[in-house]
């Protein structure tokens, strides 16, 4: 016992003027609010993954609770069409993400999925890039969602397994509902402590941004040519890695179909005894 | 002004989409989901990579994110072959099925009761009737369970 009451003091004066600097450093009213959305999304999300809980709009509620206080934590647009089009796209696309996960249908999940990705598509529209939209819903909604909804429904031709209607338990659950809050939470209060906006008594530009340490320049987005430009920086600057991601991907696919010839030597009749 | 704040904004749905990503993929048992979860992720990173590109200016960010597709396209193609042979070997889309490749010492997971499919009953549309009321046969009636 005498052992330990040294331990104890020694931890707290270790530990005590981290807390307080964290302390003063972090705690804000915008970080409390922060951790308030933070805290009401997790429980929302917990309270949305438990199987056949009769709370599971109420956990919708609160995620969509904490999702608006978020959005209140960074800098509005200054324009009502801007703001109206990334804030309808950006919904859909966390919505549809929540779906993604809490659907106990796989298949309700990969289409939710699908509409997520339609979302992420237009958002990247939304900031011109405009191949990459293109290539996202070609990519991913159209090639990858629409091959596992076919191998899902190859292997589950019920649609719904019962494990399905089995969740982890709630412990793991809120576990993994912290990790992505705090993950969230981080990223969010990193966002939100940027400089907003320059002072307006120093002058336009370079002095905030030393001091911020950022690298301003808002420069518009490449106008015309977009595709060509793109192109062209890619296959000048990058030209090294495209041919990488080329062999990457010859590579995936022959490793594909050795896995599936590979995973294949089961005593059972194989495809040519079928075909006779 | 406004490319900050669509910066901003821009990491704030890339954060969510990850955070939300990564919740599933702890959560969530059937494997095809898990996969679309760890995507989902990928999607988060895309997101800000292409606000950080528009924010400096420069191609930069629109180049990672291609790079990001075609890496998630190669892995999509193993996943789908890796989840065929799981699949053809375990009988079931479910991760618990290969558990015993868990490390030493670590105990086994239980499931919990298999909680019962709620089958809503078939609804059967009605008809308003109309015209005369026919006689009613009861004999025909008991063999019919329902139209």
């Amino acid at each position: 016992m005498s052992g330990a009451v040294p331990a104890a003091e020694a931890f707290t004066a270790i530990w005590s003027p981290v807390v307080a600097q964290t302390t003063a450093l972090w705690w804000t009213p915008a970080s409390g609010r922060l951790l308030t959305a933070i805290a009401l999304g997790a429980v929302g999300i917990c309270v949305m993954l438990q199987r056949g809980s009769r709370f599971r709009w109420g956990g919708a509620g609160l995620a969509l609770i904490a999702l608006l206080i978020l959005a209140s934590q960074v800098q509005p647009f200054s324009g009502f069409g801007l703001a109206a089009g990334f804030w309808c796209l950006a919904g859909l696309t966390i919505l549809a993400a929540v779906a993604t996960i809490v659907s106990s249908n796989p298949v309700h999940c990969a289409i939710w999925f699908a509409l997520s990705l339609l979302g992420t598509g237009s958002l990247f529209m939304l900031q011109g890039a405009q191949f990459l939209a293109v290539a996202t819903v070609a990519v991913y909604a159209g090639a990858i969602v629409v091959t596992f909804l076919f191998v899902l429904m190859l292997a589950q031709p019920g649609g719904q397994a019962f494990y399905d209607r089995i969740d982890w338990g709630v412990v793991p659950t809120f576990l993994a509902a912290l990790a992505g809050a705090v993950v969230v939470g981080a990223i969010t209060l990193a966002v939100s402590t940027m400089p907003r906006t320059r002072p307006l008594d120093e002058g336009p530009g370079v002095a905030s941004d030393v001091a911020s340490g950022l690298p301003v320049r808002p420069v518009e987005a490449p106008e015309g040519q977009h595709v060509a430009a793109l192109g062209g920086q890619l296959f000048a600057r990058h030209l090294v890695a495209i041919e990488v991601a080329g062999i990457l991907l010859l590579v995936a696919l022959v490793g594909a179909v050795a896995i599936v010839i590979q995973g294949r030597d089961s005593p059972e009749p194989t495809g040519e005894a079928r075909h006779e | 002004m406004n490319e900050t704040a669509l910066l901003q904004n821009y990491l704030l749905v890339g954060a969510l989409l990850f955070g939300i990503g990564l919740i599933g993929f702890v959560v969530r048992r059937n494997i095809i989901i898990m996969f679309l979860c760890a995507e989902m992720m990928l999607q988060g990173v895309s997101v800000s990579f292409v606000a950080w590109g528009r924010y400096h200016g420069n191609w930069d960010g629109q180049s990672l994110v291609l790079f990001i597709i075609a890496v998630a396209a190669c892995e999509a193609g193993i996943a789908l072959a890796l989840i065929v042979v799981l699949c053809q070997r375990g009988g079931s889309l479910d991760i618990t099925v290969w558990q015993q490749l868990r490390e030493e010492g670590q105990p086994a997971y239980v499931d919990r009761e298999i909680p019962d499919e709620r089958v809503a009953a078939p609804e059967w549309p009605e008809l308003t009737p109309a015209g005369i009321e026919p006689e009613i046969d009861i004999e025909e009636q008991m063999h019919r369970s329902h139209v």
